[in-house]
Formats: structure tokens, sequence, C-alpha cells
């Protein structure tokens, strides 16, 4: 879509101005989009065009050309035009099909309803309708149909919030605010007298930029900026309607500037097998020459040719006519249905996927989706697997789990919440009361006047009070608002303990602590900021003392407690065991302030927010100085919950030998609490944690660590890797990066914090290089987009967050969990089948057309055909094309249970040993093999053209068709040997196959001279097909070439038995253990595979600092941080004790 | 962006069997223990076909006289010699003496052979009109070009029937003689001309183009014969049910072998006293020859077959099938061994656990 933004730019180099309330004079692009390829005119020069692109249909299209010189194709001039042209038929009308799809989806986005300014009034019109310069009227939930500049909403200091996860795959709201000069115009008569321009910078694809300035009659111009715009595929959020002036539209908005087509991706197996195709070109080359040097011989011994022959006018034997005529010979070497048959084989496979109940997401309705089919069977051959955190591995949700208050540990029900997260695993995300916090205990305390009362009360008025939260009621439901996910669990959490916060005034806070109303007036918010690591809040309490309470992460805490706080030892231990498990824990502290103490420190305050230069760093320091002295309350410990059945997918993709890195944007803290509750951390795990300022200090660390790895570099050993963006840069430097990847690729698990949407592309970019495995990289938010695309494979996770990285994506599934049948069931399978497919299809092209080469060997290399021309071209479009379909549909390993149940298994396909040019060479040669066979058995059994009861003699069709036959029936049975699952499909295609050449071969010798083809194979049939010799050779010259392989075959699954052959014969005695179960399975496959090398615990010391070997602590918090307003300004702008204006404002629309 | 995959859920098919790849299969795993006794009863029979094979050919006689005349075999080397390096060669003839201690089972079958020549010559191949030679009128005046350069005469005529086949059509013509009795007279053998070609050749594939006034020959008026033919084709024979393009000496001759050794049914013997077969006696073939093959190193012989069941004689398939018969046991012995040995290996591993 570039070109169209460049030529527009081209146009009008000023941008573009936007006049208000005067339609006509906006003239932009529609609003309507289209990702379609095609159009119905540009369908034909267009979809030729791409497939002639395709080296093997030019290649067809070049013989087919050369088949017009008159005398020098042997098969007739329209044989390989007529094949070509069924296969672009049926490719044609794959992509028909495919683009009507996307046609409709389009109609769809483009038919949805909004709501805008029209003739004075609101109107409900179709977003292809909207245009620039249209006020547009967006409600709560909605999604924003073009890009817009905001007027005025319905909350106070005109704010609104926005989903933009969609765009950047950032979970937090982003807040909006209108300019002061828009804010009040609200009523329809306000805005029809607008008037006056928009004056803006060209379409472009930055999110976070926007240039542009408003000028209204009268009135000074003002400038735009991001903080007022809207963009197109951002959804409202907690903010009951907003007013907006569209500004981009269709193909001119940011989401659509960003989505761009995502880059064609080739699995490697289409690779191998274009190499594969030109080791055929080349054989073709090799036997033409062969050949032509075969004629010269024969022309040498002669001296002259035969007189039978005939003398020509002119030479017909010049050496670049006759390779002319041995390419054209030859050239069906290359099979020519092989790429349709694949791409049918890819779209049905692409259809098992989508079709899979087991990768069916009932809480959603949502199955997983091959976006594209090229990749199939790339699923199976995955190494390295690079997750997203937020949204793939976890929910997005946070619940408050546990707490420790004075030193007790309250919602430790873990045996019995195990039981439960057994029963409800398959949709967690999806469940909100069961998973919460549950502990009666904590409230018996409460109730019975146990000595830490006073605690658990301070505890939980803390919770209530210290945030940032708008509570927003709703009847008698209240619901809580927060930009912050951990704040809104907590409080949530408050309100089931009974203390619940219920109204927020700018100056004051309610609650009610067990029916017991409270305000607390709030005097100032000490605001979060990762470097803090702490918010803290100064109340004034209800008796009238001045108090600050203050959570955050426990290494800050505890710098700061006094020493007279308690329970420091005991809520330690607890913190360490609740990130065990991979929650996030917040210490909460608070300490009683003094009236002179605030006053002196509330005199600095004031100061420093006037501070213009460093602002921020001034109101640090000064938040710190009274921050101090704190009293230790306890710990709350927060799940940031992961999605169904992470922990064992993970697991299971381990033992498959799939090495998983976490790339996250997310800090560096949460990354490795959910490292830890996904088991992919364990407690013993030593973990490198790599922070460093500048090149130097990385460079030195990662070569200090790889130091004392020493011989275990470059194995995998059971270490963790945990490095954040800052010092991911300096690692990926030139001179470092081949460092960092041997260390990284030696340990077990790499987590990467705060990185980047590009830096996560790059570092999937650089391991892709450096490895050269198969990556597959999996997200679901915008930030992965990059990654995604990067990826040899990329799967995006269709969830609650936009769609862009679904959009982007190969594979598009709607759980993590699924992942594992993706790679383990359909990956595995699918390998088998494209690569079994493709070495078959080979295998059957070389069997034919090598024949070719025997006779020229009998006829004086004269380039004559043993077998009718047409019966040669329709060789593969009719008798050989169905078991090349049932193999790469039907085929299976072995079953998905078994699959799942030995994720070893997956290993062989990973490998891809059954699939490289040396197979390859092993297939061409016994294709080779057996057409000697099927020549030269037929050929002595015909040797004296006697072979009829009457005495006839035969000729050298009748030779050709028994040979033809034989191919036939060799073909479909080699097909059979290779399949290892026969159902009612490839028993039809095989004994089908050979029915319809007989019965082909009946009713084609009889069609001349009624319809004037084939006059050669006149009467061929009815005097083969009741030949003694046929049948007797019908049954040995099949047998003669397939005893090797069945031999070979039988011998190696007796002798040589992998794990697969094992789970096979399991699977086939319907015993449902393996014989040799668990500990010879593994040695089995140890010898068999010879590539696992099984994690082995660490024996490293380590001499470094970075190397982190103590327990975790599990802080985390998220927070947004600096926004368009502060988070003081924005709770503070809040009264939720007064209706908000728009509810008559909503009403009266409505009429 | 909203091409979501929940929009699809409404088009799902049904949860089959076939949606979710749980077809019932038959899971087919080769071992040796399987494959062992295929190979040894598929060895036994193909051992057992191949004797029954074997004997059934050779209970097929056949008699052969290479008449090409090289010098100091026989008389035709007079005729070879006569016809070197002349072109047309003159007409000579040579005869082929031999004797039959017994009788020759019936039906017998003349046959020649030509040796070296590539029938199968794709330039040779080609050269040919089906649809002239199918009788249609305007391929009769417009052979196609694959004829040249047997397509027009010198003089401008089609060739009829064109084409570097039909050009170069064997015109050696053999005569049998019998004589009963030592020193007796001998006696013609009725040779069946006829019935010697494919059935839909005679009947489907080569017709004459229709007659003018009832006269083949006016119905070919206009037309020159190939160059090397000595009279015009419809005069190849006198029955007007075997000449011109249905003289069954040129559809079997148009029918090109497929190896450059090849033989042609030249006439069978199965009328009056020799129905049963040649009785014992002296022979006597007369042959005219003309047909040169010493240009381009051929030979050329005559044969003599009696027809089975399985046609001529050719122990070849025979051979085949007890060799791969005993191939398959071969291969059923070492499948033996190396099952034995794989459960040796197994139980020592079971032992080990």
């Amino acid at each position: 879509m570039g070109w169209r933004q460049s030529l527009q730019g081209a146009d009008v180099p000023m941008g573009r101005t936007i006049y208000l309330n005067e339609p006509l004079r906006n003239a932009f692009c529609e609003n309507s989009i289209s990702t379609a390829k095609y159009s119905m005119w540009s369908f034909l020069p267009r979809y030729l065009y791409l497939q002639f692109s395709k080296t093997a249909n030019a290649f067809f299209l070049f013989i087919t050309i050369l088949q017009q010189i008159p005398d020098v194709s042997p098969t007739g001039k329209y044989t390989t035009l007529v094949p070509l042209l069924v296969i672009l038929v049926i490719s044609g009308i794959k992509e028909i099909v495919e683009d009507y799809k996307r046609h409709m989806a389009d109609k769809l986005v483009n038919s949805k309803n909004t709501i805008v300014l029209r003739q004075n009034a609101w109107q409900m019109i179709l977003w292809k309708e909207v245009n620039v310069g249209d006020i547009v009227k967006a409600t709560n939930g909605q999604f924003l149909p073009a890009d817009m500049v905001l007027i005025s909403s319905s909350e106070p200091q005109a704010t609104c919030f926005v989903a933009t996860s969609n765009l950047d795959g950032e979970t937090n709201l982003k807040i909006r605010q209108a300019l002061s000069e828009t804010a009040t115009m609200k009523t329809e008569k306000q805005l029809s007298n607008l008037s006056g321009k928009i004056k803006c910078e060209e379409p472009n694809f930055h999110f976070n930029s926007f240039a542009g300035t408003l000028y209204l009659n009268e009135k000074s111009p003002i400038s735009i900026g991001p903080d007022q715009v809207l963009l197109r595929g951002t959804q409202l959020k907690n903010t009951e309607w907003i007013l907006g002036i569209v500004v981009y539209t269709g193909f001119e908005t940011k989401f659509m500037q960003n989505a761009v087509k995502s880059p064609l991706k080739r699995s490697k197996v289409e690779k191998v097998t274009n190499m594969q195709i030109l080791v055929l070109f080349l054989l073709l080359l090799v036997m033409s020459l062969v050949s032509c040097v075969g004629a010269i011989y024969w022309k040498d011994r002669y001296r002259a040719e035969p007189w039978y022959i005939g003398k020509s006018d002119y030479d017909y034997h010049s050496f670049g006519f006759d390779l002319l005529v041995f390419i054209i010979l030859y050239h069906n070497l290359i099979p020519i249905s092989l790429l349709v048959t694949l791409e049918i084989v890819k779209y049905i496979q692409a259809l098992f996927i989508n079709w899979d109940e087991d990768m069916h997401f009932k809480g959603s309705n949502v199955y997983a989706m091959a976006r594209t089919s090229n990749l199939n069977e790339e699923l199976g051959q995955v190494e390295y697997l690079f997750s997203d955190k937020t949204g793939t591995l976890t929910c997005n949700v946070m619940t408050f789990k546990k707490c420790s208050i004075a030193g007790i540990t309250y919602g430790d029900l873990s045996s019995k919440s195990d039981d439960g997260a057994k029963g409800l695993s398959q949709s967690p995300c999806f469940i909100s009361d069961a998973y919460e916090f549950n502990d009666p205990a904590l409230l018996q305390n409460f109730e019975n006047d146990h000595p830490t009362k006073e605690y658990i009360k301070e505890f939980l008025t803390l919770l209530c009070v210290c945030h940032t939260v708008v509570p927003e009621r709703e009847g008698n439901n209240i619901s809580y608002q927060a930009s912050s996910p951990d704040e809104a669990a907590l409080v949530k959490g408050a309100k089931k303990l009974g203390f619940v916060f219920t109204t927020r005034m700018p100056n004051s806070v309610t609650i009610e602590a067990m029916g017991e109303e409270l305000t607390f007036e709030i005097l100032n918010v000490l605001e979060f900021s990762s470097n803090r690591k702490r918010m803290s809040i100064i109340v004034r309490t209800p008796e009238g003392r001045l108090r600050l309470y203050c959570k955050g992460a426990d290494s800050v805490i505890y710098e700061r407690l006094s020493e007279n706080s308690l329970f420091v030892e005991e809520t330690l231990v607890h913190l360490e065991n609740f990130a065990k498990e991979g929650l996030r824990t917040l210490c909460v502290a608070y300490i009683d302030l003094t009236e002179i103490e605030y006053e002196q420190w509330l005199v600095m305050y004031k100061k420093a927010i006037t501070v213009v230069k460093d602002r921020m760093k001034t109101l640090e320091d000064c938040y710190d100085s009274i921050e101090k002295k704190f009293l230790l309350l306890g710990a709350t410990a927060i799940e940031d919950r992961l999605q169904a059945r992470v922990p064992e997918t993970i697991t299971s993709l381990l033992k498959a030998n799939i090495k998983i890195w976490v790339l996250t944007g997310d800090k560096q803290e949460t990354a490795i609490n959910i490292a830890y509750s996904c088991k992919l951390l364990s407690g013993q795990m030593p973990r490198i944690q790599l922070n460093a300022n500048s090149l130097e200090a990385t460079q030195q660390v990662i070569s200090q660590n790889c130091q004392d790895l020493g011989a275990l570099l470059g194995k995998e050993n059971d270490l963790a890797l945990i490095i954040d963006g800052k010092t991911l840069k300096y690692a990926l430097h030139v001179e470092v990066r081949k460092c960092f990847l041997n260390l990284a690729l030696s340990c077990r698990t790499v987590l990467c914090c705060r990185l980047s949407p590009l830096q996560k592309a790059e570092i999937v970019d650089v391991v892709k290089k450096q490895v050269k495995a198969i990556t597959l990289a999996i997200g679901d938010g915008a930030n992965d987009v990059g990654m995604i695309q990067t990826a040899h494979v990329g799967v995006g996770i269709s969830g609650n967050e936009g769609m862009l990285a679904t959009n982007n994506s190969d594979y598009a599934i709607a759980q993590f969990s699924y992942l594992e049948k993706l790679l383990l069931v359909h990956g595995a399978w699918n390998y088998f089948r494209v690569t079994k497919c493709i070495l078959y299809c080979f295998y059957k092209n070389v069997v034919l057309y090598i024949i070719e080469l025997w006779f020229a060997i009998v006829n004086g290399f004269s380039g004559q055909i043993i077998f009718e021309r047409w019966c040669i071209s329709l060789y593969n479009v009719i008798f050989t094309s169905l078991p090349p379909f049932t193999l790469g549909i039907f085929e299976r390993c072995c079953s998905q249970e078994s699959l799942l149940r030995y994720p070893q298994l997956y290993r062989i396909s990973q490998t891809g040993d059954i699939f490289n040019i040396k197979v390859l060479w092993i297939q061409c040669i016994n294709a080779i093999v057996h057409s000697f066979i099927l020549f030269w058995l037929p050929a002595k059994m015909l040797e004296h053209d006697m072979v009829l009861q009457s005495g006839y003699t035969t000729d050298y069709l009748f030779l050709g068709n028994f040979i033809y036959t034989y191919v036939v029936v060799t073909v479909c049975l080699k097909a059979g040997l290779e399949t290892m699952s026969w159902n009612k499909f490839t028993h039809f295609a095989i004994w089908g196959s050979i029915m319809i050449w007989l019965g082909f071969f009946a009713v084609y010798s009889s069609l001349w001279p009624t319809v004037p083809v084939a006059p050669e194979m006149t009467g061929q049939g009815s005097m083969a097909l009741v030949c003694p010799h046929f049948w007797l050779g019908f049954f040995i010259v099949p047998i003669v070439c397939l005893i090797q392989n069945v031999a070979w075959k039988s011998i190696r699954n007796t002798c040589h038995r992998t794990l697969l052959e094992e789970v096979r014969e399991m699977e086939s005695s319907g015993v449902q253990v393996l014989r040799r179960d668990s500990v010879q399975s593994f040695k089995v496959e140890e010898v068999n595979l010879q590539r696992s090398s099984s994690p082995r615990p660490c024996q490293v010391i380590f001499r470094n600092n970075s190397v982190d070997l103590g327990a975790p602590h599990g802080y985390a918090f998220s927070q947004v941080e600096r926004a368009v307003i502060s988070q003081e300004e924005l709770v503070r702008s809040y009264d939720t004790t007064k209706n908000k204006p728009q509810k008559t404002f909503s009403s009266a629309t409505l009429e | 962006m909203t091409w979501s995959a929940t929009a699809r859920g409404a088009h799902q098919p049904d949860n089959t069997a076939f949606t979710q790849q749980r077809l019932p299969a038959w899971h087919p795993l080769l071992s040796a223990s399987i494959t062992l006794p295929l190979f040894f009863c598929a060895g036994l029979a193909f051992i057992g076909l191949g004797l029954g094979l074997y004997y059934s050919s050779n209970g097929i006689k056949e008699l052969a006289y290479d008449y090409t005349g090289d010098s100091g075999t026989g008389n035709c080397s007079v005729c070879a010699m006569a016809g070197q390096g002349r072109a047309p060669p003159p007409p000579c003839s040579c005869a082929w003496y031999f004797s039959l201690p017994e009788l020759f089972q019936g039906p017998v079958y003349l046959y020649y052979e030509l040796t070296n020549f590539y029938q199968n010559n794709r330039r040779y191949g080609v050269s040919r009109d089906d649809s002239q030679l199918s009788g249609l009128p305007s391929s009769l005046r417009h052979p196609v070009n694959e004829c040249a350069p047997y397509q027009y005469s010198a003089a401008g005529l089609p060739i009829a029937p064109c084409g570097a086949i039909a050009n170069s059509l064997f015109n050696d013509s053999f005569s049998l003689w019998h004589q009963r009795q030592p020193n007796g007279p001998y006696v013609e053998v009725p040779l069946d001309r006829t019935g010697i070609a494919w059935w839909t050749d005679y009947h489907v594939k080569f017709r004459n183009p229709p007659l003018v006034n009832g006269s083949l020959a006016l119905a070919f008026q206009g037309t020159a014969p190939p160059p090397n033919w000595h009279r015009p084709v419809y005069e190849l024979s006198p029955d007007p049910n075997n000449t011109g393009f249905i003289n069954q000496d040129f559809v079997v001759w148009m029918r090109t072998a497929a190896l450059p050794t090849f033989r042609k049914l030249y006439a069978r013997i199965r009328q009056g006293n020799y129905s049963a077969g040649l009785p014992r006696g002296a022979y006597r073939v007369n042959i005219t020859y003309n047909y040169p093959v010493r240009a381009f190193n051929g030979h050329k012989s005559l044969i003599f077959s009696s027809i089975s069941w399985m046609g001529g004689k050719n122990p070849f398939l025979g051979i085949a099938y007890l060799l791969v018969g005993s191939l398959c046991i071969l291969v059923g012995f070492v499948m033996l061994v190396v099952y034995i040995r794989y459960q040796d290996q197994n139980d020592d591993e079971e032992d080990d656990e």
C-alpha cells in the first residue's frame, strides 16, 4: 500500500487540509478497504503472471512453445499444453475461492455501522460511507471506523480510554484527551456550526506520531498531537461516548498502512524440493546430452542414414536440434503435476487444521485457522519456539491469589485448588470466582479477634485506598476500572474480603470496611514508576491521622523498613514461596506521619513540581525522602493467570526437543514469574542474568559466562539465561553476537525481557540465521507481528486482543496449548505427508520417463516415444494422480494419541532425515532400477513379436502398452508400500488407478477413426488384454521391481527398530503400553536418533555475579507510565458520586 | 481486520471421522515375521508357474534360416552379391532346402525376420499418414508433412501410400514346396496370405478410398506409388479384398516393430493336408530376393514356427519366473535368518531388564 501513499504525497507535498462541515471540499480516499488479491478484471493477467513466475510452470510453458516448432516434438504439439492448462485451471479455481473469501470478509468490515453527523442530525451509516471531515460518534466498546481527532467526550476533562491492543499489543488502556477549545462541543447544533479547517500531515504508518493544526474561525490556531488522535482499529473503553472528526480513511488510516502483507514464506521442504527439481533438470540435461552423443555415435556407425529412413531436404540431425528433441522427450521427468498436487494437498491439510475439534476453543467458538497452507510441513520441523508472554502464555487476567499478613499466609489452599484447577483447566481464562482468593481463615482471624486482627484490617484498608482505580457503580454492582491490572486485582480481592472501595472523589476515597463507611482524604499520590518500583499514597484517615501507604517491590520496601518492623523474616520466606509458584508479589507497608514531617515535605514537594528541568528526577528524590521507616504489613500475591494447560504443553514441547525462548516486552520480574509458573524454570536452575549498561560491560559479562561454562558451551545445559532489551541491544552487536548466541544456545531456557517489537524480530532473525533450524514465533499482540513475520512459522493467538497478530500469522490458534497438537500431530503428520508425496511424485515420473532413455538405446537415439503421446501426458494428470493425493492427505505415521503421548516421535520429522537430497538420490536410483526392469523385462518377453495366440506379430506400441501398464501397476503398488495407513480412499486410489488405466486402455484403443485421436492405439486393447503374456507379466514385472523394496523394508523394520515402529506395533496390537516402555523406549530412541542430548544437571561453578542461584522473590507490577495526564491528575478528575453528563445526551440521541 | 477466526465458526462442516482424521484404516507394518511366509509362498508359486511356462515354450517348434546371403552360406549369396551396391537391385531368386524328419506340429506359421532394421526410428516411424490409410479422400490427395520426403513424387503427385514406412515395404516373396517322396516331385504347399493382419487393422484402421465407378484404380488416379515400389498400390494383389491399403502384407508391415530385430507374419499354413502341420519330408522354399538389407548390415531370415497358447517360442518368461521364484525363496531365507537373530537379540534385551 505504500505506493498509494507516495503518489498522494507527491501530489500534495504540503499535507492535507480538512474543512470542517464542508464535505464537498474534502476529497480523499474512501473508507472502504479491500484486501483481495484480484478484481474481476485484473484476475487473468495477474494470475497468469504469478503462475508463470514459478520456475516449473515457466519451464512447461517453454516446452509447450518448443513443441510448436514443426518436427521437433516427438510427442505432438499439445501434449504439454493440455495438462498445463488443466493444472492452471485447478489452481485458478483455488485462487478464486480464496479471493472470494477475502472479498466477503472485506464486505463484512465495510458494512459495519457507525453514527455520523449529516445534515445536522445523527445518522447511522456504513463504515465504507464515512468520509474525511465527517464527525463520528462512537460509543463504549465500539471499534473506530477511521482515524479521527477527538473533539469531546462524555468523561471529565474530555478524556477517553482506548484499547490499542489491535495496533500495538499493549494491554493497558491509553488515555486520549480532547483540546480544551473543543471539549465543550457536544450538541448537534454546536457541531454543525463548527467551521474552520484542520491541517495535518500526510498519512503514514507511525502509530505514535501525528502533527496537525486546528484552525477554528476567529480563533488562533491550535496544534493537535497524538494525544488527540483516535485510530481505526482501536476500541473505545470505559467511555460512554466520544465525538471525533475523521482525518484519514480507508487505506490511509494508520492501521491499514501498517497492515502490510505478510512476507511470502517458503518452507524448508519447498526449498529442498526446488533443489531437487533442479537436480532433476540437470538429470534431464545429462540424459539429453547422452542421447545426443548416442545419436552421433549411431549415425557414425552407419556413415549415412539407412536408406529406408529417407533422405530429407534439410539436415535434421544437427546437434542443437537433437538436443531440443530430447529435452522435449524427457521433459516429463520434472513432475508437472507436483506443484498443483502439493497445493491441493496442503490446502486440504490446512482444512484439517481448521476443522480440528481439539483445537476448537469452545469459550469463544474459535477454531484454529491456517492462514497459509505453504508451511504445513514446516510445523513438523520446529526446533526453536519463540513465545510472547502476555496473552500467549498468560490470559492477561490478574487475580489476587494469596497474601501474607503479619507473618501468616492466607489463601494457600494448594491441594484443593489443584484439584479444582484440573477440572476447570479447559477454559480458565473465562472463569472468575472459582479462581480467586478464597480462604475463610482470613475472615475468621479477623472476626475472632486474632492477635493480628489490626494488621489484617490495616492491610485490607491499604489495598482499598492505595491505588488509582476508579469505581463505576451500576445499580448495586461496582466495577473497577484501572489502567493497572494488578491494582484492579487487589481492589477486587479486598472487596471480596469485605473491604469495598465504593467512591472516588477528587480529594477523597470512600470505602466500606465490613459495612462501616470510611472516608480517606487523599493528600498526595506518590506515583509509580518502574524505577521506583513502588507507589505510595498519603491520606488523612477518618480519625484524622496522617498516614502513608506504600506498596512495591520487596527489594525497595525492605530497604526502607524501620528497625521496629515485625515479621520481616517470615514474610520473606512467604515471598519466596509465592515466587516459586510464579505469583507476582508486592510488599505492602505503611508509616504514620507527623503533621510537621508532612508540612516540611509538602514544601519540598511543591517546589519539586514546579521544577522544569529534570522534574521527574526531582520528584522521585522528593518522594524518596518521605518513603522511609516503613512498617511491614505483609505481601500480596497475584496470579497472572496462565492459559489452560500451558505448563503441560511446555513440558511436552520440551520433550519433543523444542527449545523455548520467551520474548516479552514486559518486565524482567514478570517474565521470571511466568517462567516459574509454566515450569520453564525450576527452583534449582541457575539463572544467568545479563543486565549491563554498555557494550564493554555486556561483552565482559558474556565472555565471563562463556568461560565459566567451558566445555559445556554449545551443549544443552540446565541453565536459564535472562537478558533485558537494553543489554540485548549490545549483545547483538556484531562483535559480541557470536559469543552471546553461543551462550544463549547452551541454555535450556532463555528469557528476553523489555524487548521492543523490533528486537523481538531481530533476535528471531539472528537465531534463525545462526542455527539454521526452523523457528516458530507465537504471539498475540501487534508487538509480536515482527517476530511472527520473521520466524519461519508465525503463529497468532486469536484471543481477546486484537487481530493484528492473527492477521499477520501463518496459523492462528485460540490457546497456547493447541500448539501441542498443531506441532506434534498436524506438523508431524503433514511433514510425513508432504515429503512422501513429493518423493513419490519424483519417483513415479522418473520411472516412466527414464524408460524413454532405455528405448532410445534400441531405437538409434532418434527420439521415438514408446508410449502413445496422450498416455504420456495423462500419466500425471489421471492414471497416477490419485496415490500422491492419498499419501499427501491421509498418510499417518501413527495415531494422534501416540504422537501426543510420545513427543519424542516429533524428532523424526524435526531432524528432516527423511527428506533431503540424499534421500532423493536414493529414490531416483531406485526409480531408475525399476524403470530398467520395467523396460527390459517386457522387451525380452516380446522379443520375437510372437506372443499372440493367432500368430500375429506385434508392434512397438504393443510393447509400450505392456510397459505402461506395468509402470502404472508398479507405481501404484509402490505408493501402497509407502503408505503406512490404508483407509478407503487409499484403497480406491491404488486399485482404482490401475482399473482406470485398464478401462481407459480398452476404450482408447477403439476410438480411431470415429474420434480422430491415437490411430496407432487402434486394436491395442483388444489384443493386449487377451494376451497371456500380458497377464503373466502383469504379476511378475511389478513384483520383480518391488521385491527389493519389500525385503529392505521388512529387514529394516525388524533389525533397526525405531520408536516409531515400536509405537506402530503397539497400536496395531491394541496394547496400550509399549512393550518396552519408558526406559527402554528412551534407550531405543537415543540409539536411533543420536541427536537427543537430554539436559544434564548443571555442574558449572560460576565465578561471576551475574548468575543468580538464589530463590526468586517475584515482584511484578504493571502500570501506565508517562501518560498524557499523570495518575494523580487522573484520579483527581473523577467524582463517581456524580452522574456523568452523557446520560442525558445519549438518551437524547436515541430519540 | 475482521476476517476473524470467529466468523468462521459457522462454516464448520460436521464433526465427522473424516474431518477429525479418524477414518478407520489398516496399518500394515512390514517385518520379517510377516513377509517371511509371503516370500516362501510366492517363491514356490513362481517356480511352479515358471516350470510350466518353460516346458510350454520348449514344446514349441521353430525352424529358422538366414537367407541374407553372406558369402558361402547357401545359394542366396549370389543374389546378395548381385544386389550389392545397386539400387534397385535386380530381380533374383534363390532357394532354401530343408527336410523334416518328423511331423512339424501345426498350425505352422511362416515369418520373416529382419535384423538391424530400425523401424522404431522416430523419423521413420512418424513417416506415415493414418488418415490417408483410413481411406479419407482428402488425405489421399494431401498427405501430411510427416511423410516427407515421400509426400509428393518428383512429378508433384501425392504419393499413396505416403511415407518412408510404406516406401520400404518388404518385397521378398516366398513359396513353399514339399517333396513327399525322396526324389519325387515338389508339390506347392498352399500359403494362406490372408488373415495375417490384426482384425482391427484390416477392418478398421486400413480402408481403401471410396471406389470410383467401381474401380479401385480410378480411386487412386492422380496419385503416385512410393518410389521404391514397382507397381501401384491397387495392384498389390489380384484379390480385391487384399489390395490397395488393405493388402495384408502391407498392413502387417505398417505395424512398426519395437526393436531393431523383428519378425513379421508372412503366411499361415493351414490348408489341405497341411492343416495339422508340415508332414515329414523334404522341402524347398523359393525365395524372390529383392529386399536390400546388407546396406545397413542387416540380416533377413525365414522362420517356420508353431504357435501355442502363449504364442511363439520364447523361454524368457519361464526363466524369469523361475529366477524370480528362486530369488523369493532366497530372500525368504534371508528373512528367516534376520527373524531368528532378531528374536535372540530381543530375548537378550528382555533378559537384561
